[in-house]
């Protein structure tokens, strides 16, 4: 087990309104849900000395504008002017969760005390993967030319694979999407609150990239969120009760450059990140009480359910059936409704879900009775990352 | 509801995929699409120049013999860089695949929807190469499903390899 289990722990969380379109500039959506997670922990903004993000733009041939489309750690500092701050980063691979845990390395090698992590995430005007033009260079030479240039086609291409190899049919995914969007109702922040969601609308819905319909799709948003990171022994003196982070793992699985994901890599991206999190944390799939697994496309939960292990190979399709990912189920899974109810914020909202429902924070969609609270916070295949928080510190 | 779509109408036809019942599937027509023009760099150079004689020609590492897709600086097997590309008989079966129905390129609207696949060649297992499947309905796109190489000319410095089911 991991020396320094429970030795950090998330203590307040705060979010900005998500908007469909991009009035409001992302820096501002980025300050509000600073300012509110700073305030939900019972901090001044004077008392944070670290910062860390993922500023990435997902959506390809747009430019990285910083405070437009992309929030940078110098963006938050100009805007802050924090008079304490003592280290900040932003990252360039494995998602929001690996700054997450650059945060939580900072706090353990105590270069910080107070550290604030953000992810927000814009919504371009026109088409989101604007692919490619006249011309196809780099990676895109081997793929842009084939009209490989649309949402989520290495995860729609892993799906066939997983469909057709384990002989299951893609309108058992109703399920999840319709789950989700019935814990959406109990998240006012998400962008489909209010909106529900039927099996038929699911059924009938137009697709995007067979086996992608609509809804297997999370919808691209305007929007941030954000968590205080502190010692163990500090969070226990604010506010919010804490969430101990009991061990995380990350893992980049990706052969080559360019190469179309294949199924077999995600599948060890997600199962080496995993793994790691298991051994440091000393629980297993078994001892989890609720998960949080990211949801960008529908397919990435069966991928990580999967190689996280929580099912064997070919049965995760299966596995979410019968009531079984419910608030009451064995596996209530992606309580606040996942990506695809409150729009793409990536992989800190998950993070963020893990967190409350570990310290008991998560209001009408609370599961009952929560010690072990698992997340996969990003797709395995280019940027696994995972994290376990327990109510208990042991 | 789909409305009826003869051979070439399918620009036309706005596809409502919950209609099961629909009776004419048609193949992609992709008569009115102009592709991206590939931009090779060092390390891809030799396969675009193979393809434009019609040969399909994969790097494959001189120490270990593997062969690799997209090309590398380094074997990703053995960590050679002693890479050189050979010619591979083109056959193999489709990985995985999916439909597009919803392209993010506005140039592939044409041929909406359309089959875009991944080969895995009999000759180099774990390269995995994109293509579309032609000459086939998009239909036919299954994972298994045995396919050949083709070779559909760009622009007279280029030539695509391409796929379409074995004879």
């Amino acid at each position: 087990m991991w020396e320094n289990r429970c030795k950090i722990a998330v203590s307040g969380v705060g979010f900005s309104k998500a908007t469909r379109t991009a009035e409001t500039p992302l820096a501002a959506h980025a300050l509000q849900a600073v300012k509110a997670a700073v305030e939900d922990s019972g901090l001044k903004l004077a008392d944070i000395d670290g910062l860390a993000t993922y500023p990435e733009l997902p959506a390809t041939g747009h430019a990285e504008v910083d405070g437009i489309s992309i929030v940078s750690v110098n963006c938050m500092m100009a805007m802050l002017k924090l008079p304490n701050l003592t280290w900040h980063i932003q990252t360039g691979s494995v998602n929001i969760g690996g700054a997450v845990q650059q945060a939580v390395n900072a706090l353990l090698a105590g270069v910080c005390k107070y550290a604030v992590v953000w992810r927000a995430m814009h919504n371009p005007k026109g088409t989101y993967q604007n692919l490619p033009g006249a011309y196809a260079a780099g990676a895109l030479q081997f793929t842009g030319p084939y009209g490989f240039g649309g949402p989520g086609q290495g995860m729609a291409v892993a799906y066939t694979r997983w469909l057709e190899r384990h002989n299951q049919p893609r309108e058992k995914m109703a399920t999840l999407a319709v789950t989700q969007r019935r814990h959406t109702q109990k998240n006012p922040l998400a962008y489909f609150y209010g909106t529900p969601l039927s099996r038929e609308d699911y059924l009938n819905s137009r697709m995007v990239a067979y086996p992608f319909c609509l809804y297997d799709c999370d919808i691209p948003v305007q929007g941030a969120c954000a968590i205080v990171l502190t010692a163990a022994d500090r969070a226990r003196d604010l506010k919010p009760t804490p969430a101990y982070l009991a061990g995380y793992g990350q893992r980049l699985h990706f052969e080559v450059a360019g190469r179309i994901g294949s199924l077999s890599s995600y599948m060890a991206g997600g199962s080496s990140s995993a793994k790691l999190t298991w051994e440091r944390s000393g629980f297993t799939p078994k001892d989890v009480d609720v998960a949080q697994i990211y949801d960008g496309f529908s397919a990435s939960v069966i991928y990580g359910l999967e190689s996280y292990g929580f099912c064997k190979e070919g049965e995760a399709l299966d596995f979410i059936q019968d009531g079984r990912i419910e608030l009451d189920g064995e596996l209530p899974l992606n309580t606040f409704g996942g990506s695809l109810g409150t729009g793409r914020i990536h992989g800190l909202w998950h993070i963020i879900e893990g967190a409350l429902q570990a310290s008991g924070r998560a209001g009408d969609r609370q599961v009952k009775d929560v010690n072990v609270s698992f997340v996969g916070a990003s797709a395995p295949i280019v940027q696994g990352t995972t994290f376990i928080f327990v109510k208990e510190p042991y | 509801m789909l409305r009826s779509i003869g051979w070439n109408k399918l620009n036309d036809t706005i596809v409502d995929y919950s209609d099961k019942t629909r009776e004419t599937i048609t193949m992609s027509d992709w008569s009115k699409v102009t592709r991206p023009i590939p931009v090779p760099n060092e390390w891809t150079k030799p396969f675009w120049e193979s393809a434009k004689k019609n040969v399909l020609a994969l790097q494959r590492c001189q120490s270990c013999r593997h062969f690799q897709h997209p090309p590398y600086a380094t074997c990703v097997n053995c960590m050679s860089v002693d890479l050189k590309f050979e010619p591979v008989a083109g056959k193999g079966a489709i990985y995985a695949y999916t439909i597009m129905y919803h392209t993010g390129d506005k140039r592939f609207v044409a041929a909406v929807p359309y089959a875009s696949i991944i080969v895995e060649l009999d000759d180099a297992p774990g390269a995995l190469m994109a293509g579309n499947l032609l000459e086939a309905e998009y239909t036919e796109a299954k994972v298994g499903r045995r396919v050949e190489v083709v070779f559909q000319k760009l622009n007279d410095d280029f030539t695509l390899p391409q796929f379409r089911l074995a004879k």
